[in-house]
């Protein structure tokens, strides 16, 4: 099983990052410019008010600042290292992903677990930062803090499939920046990374409700700060599992499909 | 294990779309579109011996990267079968990525953003090649390539040859009995097209590697392969010796004559005829009848003249090859990979 063996892969983003100091330094920089503002814009926005879409200040606070770090579990200048689907589609590369004993999907996927372990080291260490500092509220029991795990780990799994679907875009469109931007900002208005979902119209959630946007992390930050209470997690949890299977599945299927069009695109 | 390549009838069909001139053409292309369908590679056979070293050639666009790309197992044939070191590629893609290397001209399989060294070692776990061995073999390929020199530094930052040398490494550290170059040298310096001549000589050589090399570089081919299989428009054209393709397409020489009176008859001879004549000055040439070679024809031009100067133009290995491109049918148009 040389994916056992080919765990060496999941180095690859931290390796290339950590030869890049300036680009350990621009995160750094971006986080805390991001974090300082988002906690100081939703301050502001509650200085005359207690609560509103079931969340008071504290609450809603601590939201806006944990979906600034845990956007960061997955939001690395890949693009830098080469190693996008659409770099390899355009470069002609991409036949060296058919031409090793590792099938390409377990590769993907190994490059992405990587790439978020590292990310998971700033969001925590963001996170431990802010605690220390007061900007976010710690969950209020040891069992929110473990539904929240679960549904973090499950919302991750929900945004790298999405994610997915867009890199096997390329098989068939060799570029998919549209899809990109669109995807982008879909994800961040629905997944509730702008403003939590709680502020939009009933529509809106129920719109919402039919996509895996909100999997991604409305739900595990809501979970987090006690606008879902635990008594919903069950369910919850349950949405983001159904996600999952459905989009494992069907990346799967487009991995069978995109196989046939490795060598029409580039290579 | 044999590092033999068995190919039969090889065919390839890729179906395109026909894009229409012009603005309306466009529309009409989105609208109806037309699909056509084009021969890549059509019947195509031959062999390599385990332990060979042969020259895939043919002008661009021939079927020369999809016949690779078949054996490699990236795509499979419309019709015909082939195996590498006796698995059919296309059928058992992650049993062949064992058996076989692969470089692509300039593409580099390299992660970008690291030393090569560590992509090395990412390459030697998903090979599962054994540490003791992959160090062994890392330390003969930089006494042959002169990888250390270069080995800590970022591939972004290497040259095109250190990039090539790097992705010849790599290709080969899992000791692939087959290997497949696509155009390796192409655009690097001649110090180092040298330096990697030699090290593939060594694989075949010494190690014992089957090699199937494609290249527009007829030095090369000169001072590796034994044997060439020439395509064109998919089809094969010759698959033999060097010495067989010279006879074949080669036999473009001329003999220039100073004649010892400038105002001497001179007729054409059986085989050789005049090309031109500037006075004393003749230039003879082959007929492109039964020609003699060049120094049957030599020997004619002495005997039946009076000659003060003599000299020989042969053609070489790529005067040949353009003759051969041409009598094989014109150059042909790359065929659009489509699915």
């Amino acid at each position: 099983m040389a994916v056992l063996h080919a765990w060496r892969t999941a180095r690859v983003t931290p390796l290339g990052e950590l030869h890049t100091p300036p680009r350990i330094t621009a995160v750094l920089l971006r986080l805390t410019v991001q974090v300082v503002l988002v906690a100081s814009l939703w301050h502001g926005l509650y200085a005359n008010t207690g609560t509103t879409a079931g969340l008071d200040v504290d609450q809603a606070v601590t939201y806006a600042v944990l979906a600034v770090l845990a956007s960061r579990l997955r939001e690395l200048d890949q693009y830098a290292g080469r190693d996008t689907v659409l770099q390899h589609m355009h470069f002609g590369t991409i036949v060296y992903w058919y031409l090793r004993p590792l099938p390409p999907q377990r590769y993907h996927a190994l490059r992405a677990l990587g790439e978020q372990l590292y990310g998971f080291v700033w969001a925590l260490a963001g996170y431990g930062v802010c605690l220390a500092a007061g900007v976010v509220q710690p969950p209020v029991s040891a069992a929110v803090a473990g539904v929240f795990a679960l549904s973090l780990v499950l919302g991750q799994l929900v945004l790298y499939f999405v994610m997915l679907v867009l890199d096997q875009l390329c098989f068939w469109t060799v570029r998919n920046n549209a899809a990109m931007l669109i995807l982008i900002f879909a994800q961040n208005l629905l997944s509730g990374v702008y403003a939590p979902l709680w502020f939009f119209p009933d529509w809106f959630l129920t719109m919402s409700g039919f996509l895996p946007f909100q999997a991604t992390l409305s739900v595990p930050l809501s979970l987090y700060i006690g606008r879902i209470p635990l008594s919903d997690a069950g369910g919850q949890l349950a949405i983001q599992a159904v996600w999952v299977v459905l989009l494992a599945l069907f990346t799967r299927f487009l991995w069978r499909r995109a196989a046939r069009r490795v060598i029409s695109q580039g290579g | 294990m044999s590092g033999s390549i068995e190919v039969r009838g090889l065919s390839r069909t890729f179906h395109t779309t026909v894009r229409r001139p012009g603005l309306l053409g466009a529309v009409r292309s989105l609208v109806n579109p037309e699909r056509v369908a084009k021969e890549a590679v059509r019947d195509i056979s031959f062999e390599v011996a385990a332990g060979e070293l042969l020259a895939l050639l043919g002008p661009n666009g021939a079927g020369k990267s999809t016949t690779i790309k078949m054996l490699t197992g990236i795509l499979t044939p419309s019709a015909g079968e082939a195996r590498v070191a006796g698995v059919v590629p296309y059928e058992e893609r992650e049993r062949n990525a064992r058996n076989i290397g692969a470089v692509f001209g300039q593409r580099t399989q390299l992660w970008w953003d690291l030393p090569v060294r560590e992509s090395f070692a990412i390459l030697r776990d998903i090979y599962e090649v054994p540490k003791a061995e992959h160090a062994a073999r890392l330390k003969e390929f930089d006494e042959l390539l002169d990888l250390s020199s270069f080995w800590d530094t970022r591939v972004r930052h290497l040259s095109l040859g250190q990039r090539v040398r790097s992705d010849l490494a790599a290709a080969l550290l899992h000791d692939p009995p087959v290997v497949f170059l696509d155009e390796p040298t192409i655009g690097m310096d001649v110090v180092v097209k040298e330096q990697v001549r030699e090290f593939l000589r060594y694989q075949v050589t010494e190690r014992g590697r089957t090699v199937l090399l494609t290249t527009h570089d007829m030095t090369e081919v000169e001072r590796l392969a034994e044997r060439v299989v020439l395509i064109n428009h998919g089809r094969l054209v010759l698959d033999g010796s060097l010495d067989e393709i010279r006879r074949s397409f080669g036999s473009t020489w001329q003999v220039r004559a100073t004649l010892a009176d400038a105002h001497a008859d001179v007729t054409a001879l059986p085989g050789i005829a005049v090309l031109r004549r500037d006075g004393p000055q003749v230039v003879f040439g082959p007929d492109g009848s039964e020609a003699p070679t060049v120094h049957q024809a030599l020997k004619a031009v002495i005997e039946r003249y009076e000659v003060t100067g003599v000299a020989i133009d042969e053609a070489d290995l790529e005067d040949v090859m353009r003759a051969a491109y041409v009598q094989a049918g014109p150059v042909a148009e790359p065929v659009a990979e489509g699915a």
